[in-house]
């Protein structure tokens, strides 16, 4: 059987979207989805579970982003002190 | 064991954990528990296909990603199915089942396989291409990780359904 929609417009679920200028943006609903995930077998009690899955969503957002700033230090700053590359 | 037991070894609920997500803490009593966990995969692998649309589930192409993503569940196979039934068809060069390129539309062939060939004027004028559009760099990327998420957390959540006593260091309370 062959696809009936054959045309080049944008189908959500179908064709991927155009995010290329705020990419980095998308670890926001990752977090919210594995700490959601996570916290729903973790929690003891039912009721803290809103809670703790918005503590672990900025945990991890803010873990990420401490990477981010750890490996920008490293590559744009403490490589080329370590290893300096002559000039062109 | 009562159906409601947090102990013991569970595999009727770590069966329906993989049929679907969620399900196993359903057969556990736990509607709570059921609604976070399916909540949490379903929007990873949601969120997945919606950043790298169905490109980002390939199990020929892809096919390490979808290792993790198969986790998930019977949702993931059938999602693979489509793509591979519904949206791939064969470079008649290569002879390869592959995404259409954006000048291409599908057809049959005379042993009624599916085929790309090239799009006339008139089509492309009118807008037409490929049922999907092949999803390339950070979306792609973006796309089968969060799947492949979806997968692991899914994981956990089958093996928190399977053996319910080792899950909680807080007061063991039931949603």
């Amino acid at each position: 059987m062959i696809a009936p929609a054959l045309t080049l417009a944008w189908t959500p679920f179908i064709d991927p979207i155009d995010a290329n200028a705020f990419w980095y943006l998308l670890i926001i609903p990752m977090a919210i989805g594995i700490a959601l995930a996570f916290k729903a077998v973790r929690v003891g009690e039912m009721r803290k579970y809103p809670r703790h899955v918005a503590m672990m969503t900025a945990q991890i957002i803010l873990g990420v982003v401490v990477l981010a700033i750890a490996s920008f230090i490293v590559i744009d700053k403490l490589v080329p002190i370590l290893t300096p590359m002559p000039a062109p | 064991m009562t159906p409601g037991s947090n102990e013991g070894f569970r595999p009727i609920a770590a069966l329906a954990a993989a049929a679907f997500p969620g399900a196993g803490h359903l057969v556990l009593g736990q509607p709570m528990r059921a609604l976070g966990a399916a909540a949490g995969v379903l929007l990873l692998f949601g969120g997945g296909l919606f950043i790298g649309g169905i490109d980002a589930i390939d199990s020929k192409e892809d096919r390490v990603w979808f290792y993790g993503q198969a986790l998930v569940g019977p949702i993931t196979f059938g999602v693979d199915w489509a793509h591979q039934n519904h949206f791939k068809a064969i470079d008649t060069r290569t002879k390869q089942l592959r995404t259409g390129y954006p000048t291409e539309t599908q057809t049959t062939d005379d042993t009624g396989q599916r085929v790309w060939r090239p799009l006339t004027a008139d089509e492309a004028a009118a807008g037409m291409g490929p049922p999907n559009v092949k999803g390339v760099g950070r979306m792609n990327e973006l796309g089968q990780l969060s799947c492949t998420l979806a997968g692991m957390m899914n994981l956990i959540i089958i093996l928190d359904a399977l053996f319910p006593a080792t899950r909680r260091r807080e007061s063991g309370g039931a949603s």
